[in-house]
């Protein structure tokens, strides 16, 4: 038993890397007050770009800047339709996966089936061997590793640092924050773009660490799941942890589960991710626990005068 | 004032669609008033043309170093002619747009359009009635008329000579198949490999396991580390990007490719690939339109022996006596000799599907939708 | 020093002015990436232009395309009205495909004139209800449509793979993913000897049907209401969940119809090829139109234009079909951007200090 499940735990870690990325991105968006459902479109663009800058700088580190840089510029889009031009943050989030998605499509043709340098898996000097935990956490590349310090860091941000209580200030009561001499609109400006930073960096995990290849669809509606998983999380970053690797533990195993044999339909087994979304969403709203979004999440500010 | 301009824009829509339905032998008309210009520069009547020009439709981008980068090297065979200029379309959908491509490459004047994707069929069937004069090309279609030839090729037998090699090299006796979707083709390549694993090395089973897409690296990748960690160490693949070989290199085990040579993506680890050929098949068929002996309603399945269908050179690991064995096969379906699918044939369940001293026929091979006994997975 | 002051009445060509300014922005972006790409963008822009309006078959096939989107659109845009964010037309598209392959299948010999509405009903039926399992979730347990229906999505597709690759195989298709073809009586004919067909008059009283509905019934006018303040809503809150109900099943069934449409009158069967989008870029046209059922007729027809455009592009330029997308990402944020010119104005005021 232990056979199947350790690879699978292991397979769980790397396959909800991408998605943990993302979730958290979303999430300090969204703690900001600023809904924002480009993340496919943005992890699909950052995809390209890290690939691509791996590709011609032959350095997978700037290659994974880079795909944050991409993820913050569509991320700077929205900004400025929601945040400045008082657009409707649902539809220019649609709009941004729709843009991001062609974008992605457009400029990658001529790098679809090349290789690029990426990250490796390599073993956690010591921790990798510890029996049982050591092969699930400690054998993965090295943006695995830092995914595991990033959820801490967002606690940090949030619950020590003012930048943080301001910005979550202003997604709860953006007015009050404005009263008490805040500025709203750049702190809202900084949660979407930063957001948009580490849901760059989900993409660029998957185009140089997941595969060492490009293709069109890489994102495959991860973004979409960090989205839901947001919800899931309670806007708090533990959870978002859990909910990734639920999430990347899902899509492993039904592929698992038609290597072992199984006589279920393939079809059926694909939509196990999707159809999981949907009851973890089931799940949280039963708990009635919505008090915990971000009060001011998907309203704009409108500007006096 | 708005409301008047609304109303304006809606009759006018309206009279364009009334006009049209109004005029609906319009548009033939014209066409056909068009086709006689262009066949007299393309062709004089009953002549064949002097220029050559070839269209192709890809389903998906040529770069992708897979299906369709294999067709698109038999076009540059072709565009190589002195007496040929091509043209292309990549990554056009399946169905409605698919027609749509494929009436404006036959309006653009091509002689010959060469559509490389099962999808085409229903859309290449309903233009060829409109240009009787244009032929057409349906890969790995049925389906086939006065100008529609369908073709493809026995890659089954490439397959096959794979197997050969995976059986020898497996020391798990696992071996793992990443499948794109349970379609005819698919499943006789599994089923030939299977044949080919089994008769170097009878206790060996193939996993298999779908992913339902033609491309998609991440899970592509997913699918083969599945099968790695169910214990296969060689793993194959009816996929178009070549991340289960990559999958399979970090692992440290083996791999088949597929479409071209993969070799390049996991050099360690990559045994031989089962690689397409149209190059000289579509160099013949567009001298045969030029010399005006093209023949429609013709399928045509190429083989080994015709050069269709082959395996990339082996690697240097697989040993010598190995190499000599599969050459040996090869040759012999060179010479035309194809054997693959005699009997006796079981089944999953054990049963005999093609009895001892016989050979199912084209038909029954183009509608495989069972796998053979060796081979651990569903056909859905 | 420019400032920002809100108007005393909403801006009133605002809203055309912003569409073609949108228009004309996105033309511009466009025609920089392909200059960026080593394409004459102006060369680029002609082949687009000729591909959508150039000849009478180009304007057919626009139509062509236009209907299935339409519909989608009108689905769209009737749910975001109630701020019921209903991302999920794809989904119920595919849905009342299936719908619609299914009696088709079941009576093959039935008259034109019977298996026809049949097949429009069932559709109808299956996207409607497709829509409301996310309906249900949002009002029993608060669950985020935007999410569900997404994820319906990616559930609908499959389950058109699982019945096209299983159930309703077509055994003479050599295993190939396709059902049978249609029979006569399921398909729904062209008009006069043109590829256009019924459709396109079937969208247009369903068009005028809904404006109709939405100006002169108090069911509509109550929808409208409902989507300017969730407050309206809470006043009457039985009422506002049968409002959702009402307008999600309607917004299925609308998606439901397009899919019966493309499956009967362009592909005659049902096979996975049927999915190509419409149900995103229904949020487009739905957008753009600012939600009015007579503004979608018009969109839909510039966005079909749009599709087919590129398509031409794609043949002549080798740009890959992913250029239009990017035009409609491009057109939808510059119209979100510009719309913020119908409520606020820049006033340019003097230095105070």
């Amino acid at each position: 038993m232990w056979e199947f499940l350790i690879p699978l735990f292991a397979a769980t870690v790397q396959s909800g890397t991408p998605i943990l990325y993302a979730t958290l991105g979303e999430m300090l968006t969204e703690k900001g007050g600023v809904l924002n459902l480009g993340v496919e479109g943005m992890m699909a663009l950052a995809a390209l770009a890290a690939f691509w800058t791996s590709l011609v700088t032959g350095s997978p580190w700037l290659g994974f800047v880079a795909g944050g840089c991409a993820g913050m510029l569509l991320a700077s889009l929205h900004a400025f339709v929601c945040i400045s031009c008082l657009g409707n943050q649902v539809v220019s989030g649609l709009a941004l996966t729709i843009l991001g998605g062609g974008l992605t499509h457009f400029l990658g043709v001529p790098y679809v089936g090349l290789a690029a340098p990426g990250f490796d898996p390599f073993d956690f000097p010591l921790l990798s061997q510890i029996p049982g935990v050591g092969e699930i956490f400690f054998k993965h590349d090295m943006l695995v590793y830092l995914s595991f310090i990033i959820p801490f860091l967002f606690w940090f941000f949030f619950r020590r640092t003012s930048l943080g209580l301001h910005v979550a200030a202003t997604g709860e009561m953006p007015a009050a924050a404005a009263a008490v001499g805040l500025k709203p609109i750049r702190l809202r400006y900084f949660a979407v773009i930063a957001g948009g930073f580490l849901v760059g960096l989900g993409g660029a995990y998957l185009s140089l660490a997941y595969t060492h290849l490009w293709t069109n669809g890489l994102s495959g509606g991860r973004g979409w799941i960090a989205v839901a998983l947001v919800i899931f999380a309670f806007w708090r970053p533990g959870r978002a942890v859990a909910g990734a690797y639920l999430f990347g533990g899902v899509m492993a195993f039904q592929l698992r589960l038609q290597a072992a044999g199984t006589h279920l339909p393939s079809s059926l087994l694909l939509m196990l991710p999707y159809l999981l979304t949907i009851l973890v969403l089931i799940l949280s709203a039963w708990r009635g626990r919505r008090i915990d979004a971000p009060a001011a999440l998907g309203t704009n500010i409108e500007p006096e005068g | 004032m708005k409301k008047l301009l609304k109303l304006i824009g809606i009759s006018a829509a309206l009279l364009m669609a009334l006009s049209l339905f109004a005029c609906g032998e319009a548009p033939q008309q014209e066409k056909k008033a068009e086709e006689p210009a262009k066949t007299e520069e393309a062709q004089a009547p009953a002549e064949a043309p002097k220029v050559v020009k070839a269209g192709f439709i890809y389903v998906s981008p040529v770069g992708d170093a897979g299906y369709s980068f294999a067709h698109d090297i038999g076009r540059q065979a072709v565009e190589a002619l002195p007496f040929a200029t091509t043209k292309f379309a990549e990554s056009v959908p399946e169905g409605a747009d698919s027609e749509r491509v494929i009436r404006n490459m036959a309006r653009e004047g091509m002689d010959i359009i060469f559509a490389t994707s099962f999808g085409y069929m229903d859309p290449v069937m309903k233009v060829a009635k409109e240009f009787p004069d244009t032929k057409f090309m349906h890969c790995s279609g049925f389906k086939k008329g006065p100008n529609v030839n369908n073709y493809f090729g026995r890659i089954y037998q490439a397959r096959y000579l794979t197997g050969l090699v995976a059986g020898s090299m497996t020391k798990s006796n696992e071996i793992g198949y990443v499948a794109a979707f349970p379609i005819p083709e698919v499943i006789r390549g599994i089923n030939a490999f299977t044949i080919g694993v089994r008769e170097v090395n009878p206790e060996a089973q193939v996993r298999v396991v779908w992913t339902k897409t033609w491309y998609d690296p991440a899970l592509e990748k997913d699918a083969a580390k599945s099968l790695l960690d169910a214990g296969c160490d060689v793993i194959t693949q009816h996929q178009d990007s070549p991340a289960p070989q990559e999958a399979a290199q970090e692992a440290g085990a083996y791999c088949i490719g597929y479409n071209t040579d993969m070799a390049s993506f996991a050099p360690k680890a990559n045994l031989t690939s089962a690689i397409w050929n149209w190059g000289p098949m579509y160099v013949k068929t567009v001298e045969e339109v030029r010399d005006g002996t093209w023949q429609g309603d013709k399928s045509t399945w190429g083989s080994l022996q015709d050069g269709v269908v082959d395996i990339a050179p082996l690697g240097a690991m697989v040993p010598d006596d190995v190499k000599s064995m599969v050459n040996a096969k090869r040759d012999e379906l060179k010479s035309g000799k194809d054997v693959i699918f005699a009997g006796p044939v079981k089944n999953q369940a054990g049963e005999v599907v093609f009895a001892e001293g016989t050979a199912p026929d084209d038909a029954a091979l183009l509608g495989m939708d069972w796998f053979v006994e060796g081979v651990v997975g569903t056909t859905n | 020093m420019l400032k920002i002051r809100k108007r005393d009445e909403p801006w009133k060509w605002g809203a055309l002015v912003v569409f073609l300014g949108a228009l004309l922005f996105s033309l511009a972006v466009s025609g920089l990436l392909l200059e960026g790409q080593g394409k004459d963008a102006i060369y680029g822009l002609t082949v687009l232009w000729q591909g959508s309006f150039g000849s009478l078959w180009s304007l057919e096939d626009v139509l062509l395309k236009a209907i299935p989107l339409f519909l989608c659109s009108l689905g769209v845009a009737v749910a975001f009205r109630m701020q019921l964010w209903n991302i999920g037309a794809e989904g119920q598209f595919a849905l009342g495909a299936i719908g619609a392959t299914w009696m088709a299948l079941s009576f093959p010999d039935l008259p034109r004139f019977v298996l026809l509405p049949l097949m429009f009903v069932m559709a109808f039926i299956l996207g409607g209800a497709w829509a409301l399992i996310p309906a249900f979730l949002k009002l029993k347990l608060r669950v985020n449509e935007i999410i569900s229906t997404l994820m319906l999505n990616y559930i609908a597709i499959l389950l058109l793979d699982y019945l096209v690759f299983g159930v309703w195989k077509d055994p003479a298709s050599f295993g190939f993913p396709m059902t049978p073809e249609f029979t006569e009586g399921a398909i729904i004919p062209g008009i006069g000897g043109s590829r256009v067909h019924w459709g396109i008059f079937f969208c247009v009283a369903v068009g005028v049907g809904l404006w109709a509905f939405m100006r002169f019934t108090r069911l509509g006018f109550e929808l409208k209401a409902s989507g300017e303040g969730a407050r309206v809503a809470r006043y009457a809150k039985i009422r506002y969940g049968m409002l959702v109900l009402f307008v999600m099943g309607l917004s299925g069934g609308f998606a439901g119809w397009a899919g019966c449409v493309e499956t009967s009158a362009i592909l005659n069967r049902l096979q996975p090829s049927l999915m190509v989008g419409y149900g995103y870029t229904a949020i487009v046209v739905a957008w753009l139109a600012r939600l009015e059922p007579l503004n979608i007729a018009f969109a839909s027809f510039l966005l079909a234009a749009l599709r087919v455009g590129v398509e031409n592009m794609q043949l002549k330029l080798q740009i890959p079909a992913a250029f239009g997308t990017i035009m409609e990402g491009v057109i939808l944020l510059t119209v979100l951007a510009g719309q913020f010119f119908l409520t606020y104005k820049l006033v340019r005021k003097p230095r105070q200090e």
